[in-house]
Protein backbone atom coordinates (compact mmCIF):
# COMPACT_ATOMS: atom_id res chain seq x y z
CA UNK A 1 0.00 0.00 0.00
CA UNK A 2 2.67 2.49 1.04
CA UNK A 3 4.77 1.44 -1.95
CA UNK A 4 1.84 2.21 -4.23
CA UNK A 5 1.83 5.74 -2.86
CA UNK A 6 5.61 6.08 -3.25
CA UNK A 7 5.52 4.68 -6.78
CA UNK A 8 2.64 6.96 -7.80
CA UNK A 9 4.41 10.00 -6.43
CA UNK A 10 7.65 8.98 -8.16
CA UNK A 11 5.92 8.55 -11.56
CA UNK A 12 4.13 11.91 -11.23
CA UNK A 13 7.30 13.58 -10.00
CA UNK A 14 9.51 12.17 -12.77
CA UNK A 15 7.14 13.14 -15.58
CA UNK A 16 6.53 16.66 -14.30
CA UNK A 17 10.20 17.27 -13.48
CA UNK A 18 11.29 16.31 -17.01
CA UNK A 19 8.75 18.71 -18.51
CA UNK A 20 9.59 21.51 -16.08
CA UNK A 21 13.32 21.09 -16.65
CA UNK A 22 12.95 21.61 -20.43
CA UNK A 23 10.71 24.64 -19.84
CA UNK A 24 13.16 25.81 -17.19
CA UNK A 25 15.74 26.38 -19.94
CA UNK A 26 13.57 29.06 -21.56
CA UNK A 27 12.41 30.46 -18.23
CA UNK A 28 16.03 31.06 -17.17
CA UNK A 29 17.33 32.16 -20.58
CA UNK A 30 14.48 34.68 -20.87
CA UNK A 31 14.93 35.75 -17.23
CA UNK A 32 11.35 34.79 -16.28
CA UNK A 33 12.14 32.85 -13.11
CA UNK A 34 9.74 34.93 -11.06
CA UNK A 35 6.95 33.65 -13.36
CA UNK A 36 6.90 30.25 -11.65
CA UNK A 37 6.49 31.87 -8.25
CA UNK A 38 3.66 34.03 -9.56
CA UNK A 39 1.77 31.21 -11.28
CA UNK A 40 2.14 28.77 -8.38
CA UNK A 41 0.95 31.34 -5.86
CA UNK A 42 -1.92 32.30 -8.15
CA UNK A 43 -3.20 28.72 -7.78
CA UNK A 44 -3.65 29.46 -4.07
CA UNK A 45 -6.79 31.46 -4.83
CA UNK A 46 -8.24 28.46 -6.67
CA UNK A 47 -7.27 26.01 -3.92
CA UNK A 48 -9.02 28.27 -1.41
CA UNK A 49 -12.18 28.14 -3.53
CA UNK A 50 -11.89 24.33 -3.54
CA UNK A 51 -11.92 24.41 0.28
CA UNK A 52 -14.76 26.87 0.41
CA UNK A 53 -17.03 24.84 -1.86
CA UNK A 54 -15.77 21.48 -0.61
CA UNK A 55 -14.44 20.46 -4.05
CA UNK A 56 -11.37 18.43 -4.93
CA UNK A 57 -9.50 18.37 -8.23
CA UNK A 58 -7.91 20.90 -10.49
CA UNK A 59 -10.72 23.02 -11.88
CA UNK A 60 -10.43 26.07 -9.60
CA UNK A 61 -6.61 26.02 -9.20
CA UNK A 62 -6.19 25.58 -12.96
CA UNK A 63 -8.65 28.33 -13.69
CA UNK A 64 -6.82 30.71 -11.38
CA UNK A 65 -3.34 29.82 -12.61
CA UNK A 66 -4.16 29.84 -16.31
CA UNK A 67 -6.11 33.10 -15.95
CA UNK A 68 -3.25 34.58 -13.94
CA UNK A 69 -0.63 33.48 -16.47
CA UNK A 70 -2.65 34.91 -19.36
CA UNK A 71 -3.20 38.16 -17.48
CA UNK A 72 0.50 38.40 -16.65
CA UNK A 73 1.38 37.75 -20.29
CA UNK A 74 -1.23 40.28 -21.47
CA UNK A 75 -0.13 43.02 -19.07
CA UNK A 76 3.47 42.47 -20.11
CA UNK A 77 2.72 42.45 -23.84
CA UNK A 78 0.13 45.19 -24.06
CA UNK A 79 0.56 47.30 -20.99
CA UNK A 80 3.44 49.47 -19.92
CA UNK A 81 4.44 47.05 -17.17
CA UNK A 82 7.52 44.96 -16.67
CA UNK A 83 6.94 41.21 -16.43
CA UNK A 84 8.01 41.19 -12.77
CA UNK A 85 5.60 43.97 -11.80
CA UNK A 86 2.73 42.23 -13.63
CA UNK A 87 3.52 38.95 -11.84
CA UNK A 88 3.73 40.70 -8.49
CA UNK A 89 0.29 42.33 -8.81
CA UNK A 90 -1.43 39.05 -9.81
CA UNK A 91 0.48 37.05 -7.21
CA UNK A 92 -0.46 39.26 -4.25
CA UNK A 93 -4.07 39.45 -5.44
CA UNK A 94 -4.36 35.63 -5.57
CA UNK A 95 -2.73 35.18 -2.19
CA UNK A 96 -4.90 37.86 -0.56
CA UNK A 97 -8.01 36.42 -2.20
CA UNK A 98 -7.04 32.89 -1.09
CA UNK A 99 -6.45 33.88 2.53
CA UNK A 100 -9.70 35.87 2.56
CA UNK A 101 -11.73 32.91 1.21
CA UNK A 102 -9.96 30.41 3.50
CA UNK A 103 -10.78 32.53 6.53
CA UNK A 104 -14.45 32.05 5.64
CA UNK A 105 -14.01 28.24 5.44
CA UNK A 106 -13.92 25.88 8.41
CA UNK A 107 -10.95 23.70 9.37
CA UNK A 108 -8.66 24.78 6.56
CA UNK A 109 -5.46 25.21 8.57
CA UNK A 110 -4.79 21.46 8.92
CA UNK A 111 -4.26 21.17 5.16
CA UNK A 112 -2.27 24.36 4.75
CA UNK A 113 1.14 22.73 5.12
CA UNK A 114 0.26 20.25 2.37
CA UNK A 115 -0.74 23.07 0.02
CA UNK A 116 2.32 25.13 0.74
CA UNK A 117 4.95 22.39 0.86
CA UNK A 118 3.37 19.36 -0.87
CA UNK A 119 1.98 16.07 0.42
CA UNK A 120 2.99 12.74 -1.08
CA UNK A 121 -0.13 11.06 0.34
CA UNK A 122 -2.42 13.36 -1.64
CA UNK A 123 -1.22 12.07 -5.05
CA UNK A 124 -3.95 9.82 -6.45
CA UNK A 125 -4.31 7.47 -9.43
CA UNK A 126 -6.33 10.20 -11.13
CA UNK A 127 -3.38 12.59 -10.65
CA UNK A 128 -1.08 10.03 -12.25
CA UNK A 129 -3.30 9.58 -15.31
CA UNK A 130 -3.79 13.35 -15.64
CA UNK A 131 -0.03 13.86 -15.37
CA UNK A 132 0.62 11.23 -18.06
CA UNK A 133 -1.76 13.02 -20.44
CA UNK A 134 -0.31 16.47 -19.67
CA UNK A 135 3.24 15.12 -20.02
CA UNK A 136 2.48 13.66 -23.46
CA UNK A 137 0.95 16.92 -24.75
CA UNK A 138 3.44 19.19 -22.99
CA UNK A 139 6.50 17.21 -24.09
CA UNK A 140 5.43 17.25 -27.74
CA UNK A 141 4.58 20.98 -27.45
CA UNK A 142 7.92 22.08 -26.05
CA UNK A 143 10.17 19.76 -28.09
CA UNK A 144 8.30 20.37 -31.37
CA UNK A 145 8.54 24.14 -30.91
CA UNK A 146 12.01 24.19 -29.34
CA UNK A 147 13.65 25.98 -32.32
CA UNK A 148 10.80 28.51 -32.36
CA UNK A 149 11.25 29.35 -28.66
CA UNK A 150 15.02 29.39 -29.14
CA UNK A 151 14.69 32.06 -31.85
CA UNK A 152 12.15 34.06 -29.82
CA UNK A 153 14.56 34.00 -26.86
CA UNK A 154 17.44 35.11 -29.10
CA UNK A 155 15.57 38.02 -30.67
CA UNK A 156 11.82 38.49 -31.03
CA UNK A 157 12.14 40.67 -34.12
CA UNK A 158 13.96 37.93 -36.02
CA UNK A 159 11.28 35.48 -34.90
CA UNK A 160 8.56 37.74 -36.31
CA UNK A 161 10.36 38.02 -39.66
CA UNK A 162 10.75 34.22 -39.71
CA UNK A 163 6.93 34.07 -39.65
CA UNK A 164 6.51 32.90 -36.05
CA UNK A 165 3.31 33.97 -34.30
CA UNK A 166 5.16 35.26 -31.24
CA UNK A 167 2.10 36.29 -29.23
CA UNK A 168 0.36 32.94 -29.70
CA UNK A 169 3.44 30.95 -28.68
CA UNK A 170 4.08 33.29 -25.77
CA UNK A 171 0.57 32.78 -24.37
CA UNK A 172 0.69 29.03 -25.04
CA UNK A 173 4.00 28.70 -23.20
CA UNK A 174 2.53 30.37 -20.12
CA UNK A 175 -0.64 28.27 -20.24
CA UNK A 176 1.29 24.99 -20.50
CA UNK A 177 3.64 26.15 -17.77
CA UNK A 178 0.76 27.03 -15.46
CA UNK A 179 -0.90 23.61 -16.03
CA UNK A 180 2.35 21.77 -15.24
CA UNK A 181 2.93 23.91 -12.15
CA UNK A 182 -0.60 23.30 -10.83
CA UNK A 183 -0.13 19.54 -11.28
CA UNK A 184 3.17 19.76 -9.39
CA UNK A 185 1.68 21.54 -6.36
CA UNK A 186 0.33 18.36 -4.73
CA UNK A 187 3.77 16.78 -4.70
CA UNK A 188 6.07 19.74 -4.20
CA UNK A 189 3.80 22.48 -2.86
CA UNK A 190 3.21 26.07 -3.84
CA UNK A 191 6.29 27.46 -2.11
CA UNK A 192 8.80 24.93 -3.44
CA UNK A 193 7.64 24.28 -7.00
CA UNK A 194 9.75 27.12 -8.35
CA UNK A 195 12.86 25.08 -7.57
CA UNK A 196 12.01 22.97 -10.62
CA UNK A 197 11.90 26.03 -12.83
CA UNK A 198 15.31 27.33 -11.82
CA UNK A 199 17.56 24.55 -10.50
CA UNK A 200 17.56 22.25 -13.59
CA UNK A 201 19.05 24.96 -15.79
CA UNK A 202 21.41 26.15 -13.05
CA UNK A 203 22.75 22.59 -12.57
CA UNK A 204 22.91 22.09 -16.36
CA UNK A 205 24.75 25.40 -16.88
CA UNK A 206 27.38 24.42 -14.31
CA UNK A 207 28.08 21.16 -16.17
CA UNK A 208 27.66 22.17 -19.82
CA UNK A 209 28.02 25.27 -21.99
CA UNK A 210 25.68 23.99 -24.67
CA UNK A 211 21.88 24.24 -24.62
CA UNK A 212 21.40 20.55 -25.41
CA UNK A 213 23.73 19.57 -22.57
CA UNK A 214 22.06 22.04 -20.20
CA UNK A 215 18.57 20.66 -20.95
CA UNK A 216 19.70 17.01 -20.76
CA UNK A 217 21.67 17.44 -17.52
CA UNK A 218 18.84 19.54 -16.08
CA UNK A 219 16.31 16.77 -16.81
CA UNK A 220 18.56 14.04 -15.36
CA UNK A 221 19.24 16.07 -12.21
CA UNK A 222 15.49 16.77 -11.79
CA UNK A 223 14.62 13.08 -12.08
CA UNK A 224 17.43 12.12 -9.68
CA UNK A 225 16.22 14.70 -7.16
CA UNK A 226 12.62 13.46 -7.35
CA UNK A 227 13.52 9.77 -6.99
CA UNK A 228 16.16 10.27 -4.29
CA UNK A 229 13.98 12.86 -2.51
CA UNK A 230 10.89 10.64 -2.39
CA UNK A 231 12.83 7.62 -1.10
CA UNK A 232 14.72 9.76 1.42
CA UNK A 233 11.42 11.24 2.60
CA UNK A 234 9.97 7.72 2.99
CA UNK A 235 12.87 6.41 5.06
CA UNK A 236 13.45 9.59 7.07
CA UNK A 237 9.72 10.27 7.48
CA UNK A 238 10.13 13.86 6.28
CA UNK A 239 7.93 15.95 3.93
CA UNK A 240 8.56 14.81 0.33
CA UNK A 241 8.47 18.26 -1.30
CA UNK A 242 11.03 19.76 1.04
CA UNK A 243 13.26 16.65 0.87
CA UNK A 244 13.20 16.65 -2.95
CA UNK A 245 14.17 20.32 -3.05
CA UNK A 246 16.98 19.79 -0.51
CA UNK A 247 18.35 16.93 -2.64
CA UNK A 248 18.15 19.20 -5.68
CA UNK A 249 19.98 22.01 -3.87
CA UNK A 250 22.69 19.48 -2.90
CA UNK A 251 23.02 18.45 -6.57
CA UNK A 252 23.28 22.09 -7.54
CA UNK A 253 26.11 22.60 -5.03
CA UNK A 254 27.82 19.45 -6.34
CA UNK A 255 27.48 20.76 -9.89
CA UNK A 256 30.04 23.47 -9.08
CA UNK A 257 32.68 20.76 -8.68
CA UNK A 258 33.32 20.08 -12.40
CA UNK A 259 34.20 23.78 -12.76
CA UNK A 260 36.64 23.60 -9.86
CA UNK A 261 38.33 20.36 -10.98
CA UNK B 1 11.12 47.33 -54.93
CA UNK B 2 10.35 48.79 -51.50
CA UNK B 3 7.78 51.57 -51.49
CA UNK B 4 7.12 53.64 -48.40
CA UNK B 5 4.08 55.87 -48.75
CA UNK B 6 3.01 58.62 -46.34
CA UNK B 7 4.36 56.61 -43.44
CA UNK B 8 3.55 58.17 -40.08
CA UNK B 9 4.45 56.38 -36.85
CA UNK B 10 3.66 57.62 -33.34
CA UNK B 11 4.46 56.35 -29.84
CA UNK B 12 1.94 57.54 -27.23
CA UNK B 13 0.71 60.23 -29.63
CA UNK B 14 4.27 61.52 -30.14
CA UNK B 15 5.06 61.43 -33.83
CA UNK B 16 8.44 59.80 -34.47
CA UNK B 17 8.12 59.47 -38.24
CA UNK B 18 6.17 62.10 -40.10
CA UNK B 19 4.76 61.44 -43.56
CA UNK B 20 7.73 59.58 -45.02
CA UNK B 21 7.52 58.62 -48.69
CA UNK B 22 10.30 57.00 -50.70
CA UNK B 23 11.11 54.23 -53.14
CA UNK B 24 14.07 51.86 -53.04
CA UNK B 25 14.78 49.95 -56.23
CA UNK B 26 16.07 46.38 -56.34
CA UNK B 27 19.85 46.18 -55.93
CA UNK B 28 20.25 49.66 -54.42
CA UNK B 29 22.55 50.22 -51.45
CA UNK B 30 20.88 52.85 -49.29
CA UNK B 31 22.32 54.57 -46.23
CA UNK B 32 20.05 56.14 -43.63
CA UNK B 33 21.59 58.94 -41.59
CA UNK B 34 20.24 61.05 -38.79
CA UNK B 35 20.87 62.06 -35.17
CA UNK B 36 19.78 60.02 -32.14
CA UNK B 37 15.99 59.87 -31.91
CA UNK B 38 15.57 60.73 -35.58
CA UNK B 39 13.45 57.63 -36.21
CA UNK B 40 16.02 55.63 -38.22
CA UNK B 41 15.39 52.37 -36.34
CA UNK B 42 11.64 53.00 -36.38
CA UNK B 43 11.81 53.42 -40.15
CA UNK B 44 13.61 50.11 -40.73
CA UNK B 45 11.28 48.38 -38.27
CA UNK B 46 8.32 49.78 -40.22
CA UNK B 47 9.84 48.48 -43.45
CA UNK B 48 9.94 45.06 -41.73
CA UNK B 49 6.36 45.34 -40.46
CA UNK B 50 7.55 45.46 -36.84
CA UNK B 51 5.95 48.84 -36.18
CA UNK B 52 2.34 49.63 -36.95
CA UNK B 53 1.95 53.03 -38.62
CA UNK B 54 -0.85 55.42 -37.73
CA UNK B 55 -0.96 56.46 -41.37
CA UNK B 56 0.45 55.21 -44.64
CA UNK B 57 2.33 51.98 -45.09
CA UNK B 58 5.06 49.95 -46.73
CA UNK B 59 4.81 47.68 -49.76
CA UNK B 60 7.49 45.26 -50.90
CA UNK B 61 7.28 44.15 -54.53
CA UNK B 62 3.75 45.55 -54.58
CA UNK B 63 2.58 43.53 -51.54
CA UNK B 64 1.76 44.96 -48.11
CA UNK B 65 4.77 44.34 -45.86
CA UNK B 66 2.88 42.21 -43.30
CA UNK B 67 1.58 39.91 -46.04
CA UNK B 68 5.04 39.84 -47.63
CA UNK B 69 6.67 38.81 -44.33
CA UNK B 70 4.16 35.97 -43.84
CA UNK B 71 5.03 34.38 -47.17
CA UNK B 72 8.53 35.69 -47.94
CA UNK B 73 10.06 36.46 -44.53
CA UNK B 74 13.18 34.49 -45.35
CA UNK B 75 13.81 36.78 -48.34
CA UNK B 76 14.83 39.46 -45.85
CA UNK B 77 18.06 39.41 -43.88
CA UNK B 78 17.84 41.63 -40.80
CA UNK B 79 20.51 42.75 -38.42
CA UNK B 80 18.79 44.31 -35.38
CA UNK B 81 20.57 46.72 -33.09
CA UNK B 82 23.39 44.94 -31.23
CA UNK B 83 21.94 45.63 -27.78
CA UNK B 84 18.61 43.84 -28.30
CA UNK B 85 20.09 40.43 -29.14
CA UNK B 86 20.32 37.92 -26.27
CA UNK B 87 24.07 37.25 -26.40
CA UNK B 88 23.96 35.27 -23.16
CA UNK B 89 22.27 32.27 -24.73
CA UNK B 90 24.24 29.01 -24.34
CA UNK B 91 24.66 28.46 -28.07
CA UNK B 92 27.68 28.16 -30.34
CA UNK B 93 28.37 30.42 -33.30
CA UNK B 94 27.09 27.75 -35.72
CA UNK B 95 23.82 27.57 -33.75
CA UNK B 96 23.46 31.36 -33.82
CA UNK B 97 24.08 31.54 -37.57
CA UNK B 98 21.48 28.83 -38.22
CA UNK B 99 19.01 30.04 -35.57
CA UNK B 100 16.52 31.37 -38.12
CA UNK B 101 16.32 27.98 -39.84
CA UNK B 102 13.59 26.76 -37.52
CA UNK B 103 12.73 23.08 -37.67
CA UNK B 104 10.21 20.92 -35.78
CA UNK B 105 11.74 19.06 -32.82
CA UNK B 106 14.79 21.34 -33.11
CA UNK B 107 16.22 20.13 -29.81
CA UNK B 108 17.11 16.81 -31.45
CA UNK B 109 18.36 18.46 -34.62
CA UNK B 110 21.67 17.74 -36.38
CA UNK B 111 23.00 20.10 -39.05
CA UNK B 112 23.46 18.85 -42.61
CA UNK B 113 26.84 19.03 -44.37
CA UNK B 114 25.38 21.67 -46.68
CA UNK B 115 24.30 23.83 -43.74
CA UNK B 116 27.72 23.50 -42.09
CA UNK B 117 29.51 24.44 -45.32
CA UNK B 118 27.22 27.39 -45.84
CA UNK B 119 27.88 28.64 -42.29
CA UNK B 120 31.64 28.18 -42.82
CA UNK B 121 31.48 30.16 -46.07
CA UNK B 122 29.67 33.16 -44.63
CA UNK B 123 31.74 33.19 -41.45
CA UNK B 124 34.86 33.28 -43.63
CA UNK B 125 33.40 36.18 -45.67
CA UNK B 126 33.06 38.15 -42.42
CA UNK B 127 36.42 36.93 -41.07
CA UNK B 128 35.26 34.81 -38.12
CA UNK B 129 35.49 31.31 -39.59
CA UNK B 130 37.76 30.17 -36.75
CA UNK B 131 35.01 30.96 -34.22
CA UNK B 132 32.46 28.52 -35.68
CA UNK B 133 32.31 26.26 -32.62
CA UNK B 134 32.92 28.93 -29.97
CA UNK B 135 30.10 30.08 -27.70
CA UNK B 136 28.59 33.42 -28.68
CA UNK B 137 28.78 34.87 -25.18
CA UNK B 138 32.55 34.33 -25.21
CA UNK B 139 33.11 36.43 -28.34
CA UNK B 140 33.94 40.12 -28.40
CA UNK B 141 31.21 42.57 -29.40
CA UNK B 142 32.71 43.03 -32.87
CA UNK B 143 32.95 39.27 -33.44
CA UNK B 144 29.34 38.84 -32.31
CA UNK B 145 28.28 41.47 -34.81
CA UNK B 146 30.14 39.70 -37.62
CA UNK B 147 28.42 36.42 -36.63
CA UNK B 148 25.09 38.26 -36.95
CA UNK B 149 26.06 39.45 -40.42
CA UNK B 150 26.81 35.84 -41.42
CA UNK B 151 23.40 34.84 -40.01
CA UNK B 152 21.70 37.46 -42.17
CA UNK B 153 23.14 35.82 -45.28
CA UNK B 154 22.02 32.24 -44.58
CA UNK B 155 18.80 32.53 -46.59
CA UNK B 156 20.49 34.35 -49.51
CA UNK B 157 18.17 37.29 -48.89
CA UNK B 158 16.93 39.62 -51.61
CA UNK B 159 16.77 42.46 -49.10
CA UNK B 160 19.30 43.12 -46.35
CA UNK B 161 18.37 45.53 -43.58
CA UNK B 162 21.17 46.50 -41.22
CA UNK B 163 20.62 48.61 -38.12
CA UNK B 164 24.00 50.04 -37.18
CA UNK B 165 26.10 47.09 -38.41
CA UNK B 166 29.33 48.77 -37.38
CA UNK B 167 28.47 48.80 -33.65
CA UNK B 168 31.45 47.34 -31.73
CA UNK B 169 33.38 46.76 -34.98
CA UNK B 170 36.85 48.29 -35.18
CA UNK B 171 37.67 51.05 -37.68
CA UNK B 172 39.84 48.86 -39.90
CA UNK B 173 37.25 46.11 -40.30
CA UNK B 174 34.55 48.74 -40.82
CA UNK B 175 36.02 49.66 -44.18
CA UNK B 176 36.21 46.00 -45.21
CA UNK B 177 32.62 45.53 -44.10
CA UNK B 178 31.36 48.38 -46.26
CA UNK B 179 33.35 46.93 -49.17
CA UNK B 180 31.74 43.50 -48.69
CA UNK B 181 28.28 45.06 -48.55
CA UNK B 182 28.93 47.10 -51.67
CA UNK B 183 30.05 43.97 -53.50
CA UNK B 184 26.99 42.00 -52.33
CA UNK B 185 24.76 44.78 -53.57
CA UNK B 186 26.45 44.85 -57.00
CA UNK B 187 27.07 41.16 -57.67
CA UNK B 188 23.91 39.68 -56.14
CA UNK B 189 21.59 42.60 -56.93
CA UNK B 190 20.83 42.65 -53.22
CA UNK B 191 18.87 45.62 -51.90
CA UNK B 192 20.67 46.89 -48.81
CA UNK B 193 19.30 49.40 -46.33
CA UNK B 194 21.83 50.43 -43.71
CA UNK B 195 21.33 52.67 -40.70
CA UNK B 196 24.58 54.21 -39.62
CA UNK B 197 26.14 57.07 -37.71
CA UNK B 198 29.29 56.75 -39.83
CA UNK B 199 28.52 59.70 -42.11
CA UNK B 200 31.86 59.68 -43.92
CA UNK B 201 31.73 56.00 -44.86
CA UNK B 202 28.07 56.08 -45.78
CA UNK B 203 28.61 58.92 -48.22
CA UNK B 204 31.50 57.01 -49.79
CA UNK B 205 30.02 53.52 -50.20
CA UNK B 206 26.26 53.73 -50.63
CA UNK B 207 24.33 54.50 -53.83
CA UNK B 208 21.59 56.54 -52.18
CA UNK B 209 21.45 58.52 -48.98
CA UNK B 210 18.47 59.38 -46.82
CA UNK B 211 18.78 62.02 -44.14
CA UNK B 212 16.12 61.61 -41.52
CA UNK B 213 15.04 63.54 -38.50
CA UNK B 214 11.38 62.63 -37.96
CA UNK B 215 10.82 63.94 -41.48
CA UNK B 216 12.77 62.84 -44.54
CA UNK B 217 15.06 65.80 -45.18
CA UNK B 218 16.74 64.48 -48.27
CA UNK B 219 16.87 61.37 -50.42
CA UNK B 220 19.15 61.16 -53.40
CA UNK B 221 22.28 59.80 -55.05
CA UNK B 222 25.21 60.04 -52.67
CA UNK B 223 27.20 62.33 -54.98
CA UNK B 224 24.32 64.64 -55.74
CA UNK B 225 23.61 66.02 -52.28
CA UNK B 226 25.10 69.16 -50.79
CA UNK B 227 25.89 67.61 -47.44
CA UNK B 228 26.99 70.61 -45.47
CA UNK B 229 23.57 72.21 -45.78
CA UNK B 230 21.57 69.00 -45.30
CA UNK B 231 23.57 67.86 -42.26
CA UNK B 232 23.24 71.28 -40.67
CA UNK B 233 19.49 71.01 -41.17
CA UNK B 234 19.26 67.43 -39.86
CA UNK B 235 21.79 67.52 -37.01
CA UNK B 236 21.37 71.19 -36.14
CA UNK B 237 25.12 71.90 -36.22
CA UNK B 238 27.79 72.77 -38.74
CA UNK B 239 29.51 69.51 -39.68
CA UNK B 240 32.48 68.61 -41.78
CA UNK B 241 32.76 65.23 -43.47
CA UNK B 242 36.19 63.60 -43.52
CA UNK B 243 36.36 60.45 -45.60
CA UNK B 244 39.39 58.28 -44.93
CA UNK B 245 40.81 57.15 -48.26
CA UNK B 246 43.55 54.55 -48.73
CA UNK B 247 45.90 57.30 -49.85
CA UNK B 248 45.38 59.27 -46.66
CA UNK B 249 48.73 58.24 -45.19
CA UNK B 250 48.93 60.45 -42.16
CA UNK B 251 45.62 59.61 -40.50
CA UNK B 252 45.41 57.16 -37.61
CA UNK B 253 43.07 54.91 -39.59
CA UNK B 254 45.71 54.04 -42.19
CA UNK B 255 48.50 53.85 -39.61
CA UNK B 256 46.54 51.00 -37.98
CA UNK B 257 46.32 49.21 -41.31
CA UNK B 258 50.05 49.56 -41.87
Amino acid sequence: MIWDIVLRAAVVGILLSVLLSIMSYFVVVRKMTFAGVGIAHSAFGGIALNFFFGFAGYIFPLFFSVAASLLIAFLYKKGNMSEDSAIDVIFVFSMAFGVFILSLSNGYSANMLGILFGNILSVTNFDMITTLAVFAVGFIFITYLFSHFQLISYNEELAYIAGINIDLLYYLFWVVLSIVIVLSIKLIGIILVNAFLVLPTLVGSNCSKNYKGIVAIGAVSSVLSVVAGIFAAYFLNTPAGATIVLVFISLWLLSFLPKKL
Amino acid sequence: MIEVKNLTVAFDKKIVLDDISMKIEKGEFVGILGPNGAGKTTLVKSILGLEKPVKGGVRINGVDVNEYIKTNGTCIGYLPQYAIVNWNMPIRVIDAVLIEKIKPFGIFRKYSKQEIESVRHWLSVFGVEDKMYDYIKELSGGQQQRVSLARCMMHNPEILILDEPNTAIDAVYNTRLYGILKELSRKNSMTIIMVSHDIGAVTKYVDEIMCLNVKLHCHGKSGSINFSDVLKEVYGNDMEIVVHEDGCKNCAFNKDKQ
